[in-house]
């Protein structure tokens, strides 16, 4: 009896260690990106993480014109969101970088954000036995700069949203999840709006660099895509952002001018009126569009239709 | 008189059926990053969508397997194309017979779909 017992123990033993084992295992390349993600580890002073220009109540966006990174340093424009990134073909506003990959570590190196030096990033993370263990479950290597973006990039992937009312009309086909307002602001959007010209798209957006009048190299300075392609013809060019949760990621714009969705809709109803002396305005942008005040609430309407289901308590706040 | 009726019926009859052929919703397979394409058709509308995410919205017409429409996108331009199906109805693809729209007409080119049940 003592050692059938015995035998039983022993074999209790075992499973929970196999257990205990398959769990340390477990650790997935986004559990660990989501770690990296908030832990201010990855900046100069150990006080700026993603999450801290990427917040996640706020779409993973920021609410102010520009986020400051380290030292309080201001950064030189807006801070996108950082979901509904996967289908995208290229990130940053002027689009310099290809994939998700390389984003993810631009920051890190910046100086204006988090100002480390990668070589510098890469030695904390080995010396700190956590993310050492981690990196060794979830690549079998030590911290590299590969792996690094590999962990962030695939925690971005999983920051997509598609539950929103919008989502719900037409995708669940559930007419009375939107109102009559939305339904009249989605066909505006598509038509006398001229919106899915640029705004097209599972994300809205068609992931092309559009000039739509926000460069006069006088008070409007930056001159976006043109940075990084060198050509002339790219100046004031900006990636047309996706418009996914767009009611909760106030400022609006490349440099964050806008403040309010009402602002960017009468903008673009008439964008000379707002920046009269802009340089190569898209032709798209030529006329004024004529939009009434309730064609304009509308549009608005629609636009806070796309707010994912999870965000609809800031979404009411604001 | 009887005639008449009986070829209006037939007229009526193989509409319906030539519609009731695309009516519900329809899938790719997950692509190599695991995205998914597809399509919500109803009587005269559809619904595209990938991941779950509604991204264009048009009105279509089917006679004969030849399916034409125009969407939200593509600036109002009408695409014309035949619709194959196969595998006992079960799956389709479409072959582009007018389209000026040139990424849309790339996109539908590749695109194979299999009903849901």
């Amino acid at each position: 009896m003592k050692r059938y017992i015995l035998t039983i123990l022993g074999l209790l033993l075992i499973t929970i260690a196999q257990v205990s084992f398959i769990q340390k295992k477990s650790t997935s390349k986004e559990e660990l990106g989501k770690l990296l993600f908030f832990d201010p580890i990855l900046s100069k002073d150990y006080t700026i993480s993603c999450a801290s220009c990427h917040k996640p109540g706020y779409a993973f966006a920021d609410t102010t014109t520009v986020s400051r990174g380290v030292a309080r340093k201001k950064g030189l424009r807006n801070t996108p969101s950082a979901m509904n990134v996967s289908l995208l073909s290229s990130f940053f506003w002027d689009g310099r970088a290809a994939d998700l990959e390389e984003q993810a570590l631009a920051p890190i190196k910046n100086v204006s954000e988090m100002n480390l030096p990668l070589q510098e990033a890469l030695g904390r993370l080995k010396n700190n036995k956590r993310y050492y263990r981690l990196f060794d479950e979830v690549f079998n290597s030590e911290p590299t700069a590969k792996h690094l973006a590999m962990a962030i990039a695939a925690f971005e992937r999983t920051l997509e949203t598609s539950d929103s009312p919008f989502d719900n009309w037409k995708f669940s086909d559930d007419s009375n999840a939107v109102s009559d307002d939305v339904k009249r602001g989605f066909a505006l959007f598509s038509g006398k709006g001229k919106c899915t010209s640029c705004h097209f798209g599972s994300n809205f957006t068609n992931n092309e660099f559009r000039n739509i009048g926000l460069f006069n190299a006088k008070n409007l300075k930056d001159s976006g895509r043109s940075l990084i392609s060198g050509k002339k013809e790219d100046a004031g060019k900006f990636k047309t952002p996706g418009l996914r949760n767009v009611a909760i990621t106030a400022p609006y714009m490349h440099n964050g001018m806008f403040k309010t969705l009402q602002q960017v809709i009468d903008f673009y109803n008439d964008p000379n009126k707002v920046v009269p002396n802009a340089i190569n305005r898209d032709s798209l942008l030529a006329k004024p569009l004529g939009l009434t005040v309730r064609e304009k609430n509308d549009i608005e309407a629609f636009l806070r239709s796309l707010t994912d289901k999870r965000f609809h308590k800031v979404s009411t706040r604001k | 008189m009887a005639k008449v009726l009986l070829y209006s019926a037939l007229a009526i009859l193989s509409v319906f059926i030539e519609k009731n052929k695309l009516i519900g919703r329809w899938e790719s397979k997950p692509s190599e990053k695991g995205n998914v394409t597809g399509v919500v058709f109803k009587d005269s509308t559809f619904e595209g969508y990938v991941n779950k995410k509604p991204f264009v919205s048009g009105i279509y017409k089917l006679e004969n397997e030849v399916f034409s429409f125009v969407d939200n996108g593509c600036e109002g331009k009408k695409g014309v194309y035949k619709i194959v199906f196969f595998s006992d109805w079960d799956s389709l693809r479409f072959e582009p017979i007018t389209d000026s729209c040139n990424d849309r007409r790339n996109g539908m080119s590749r695109l194979i779909l299999g009903k849901k049940k």
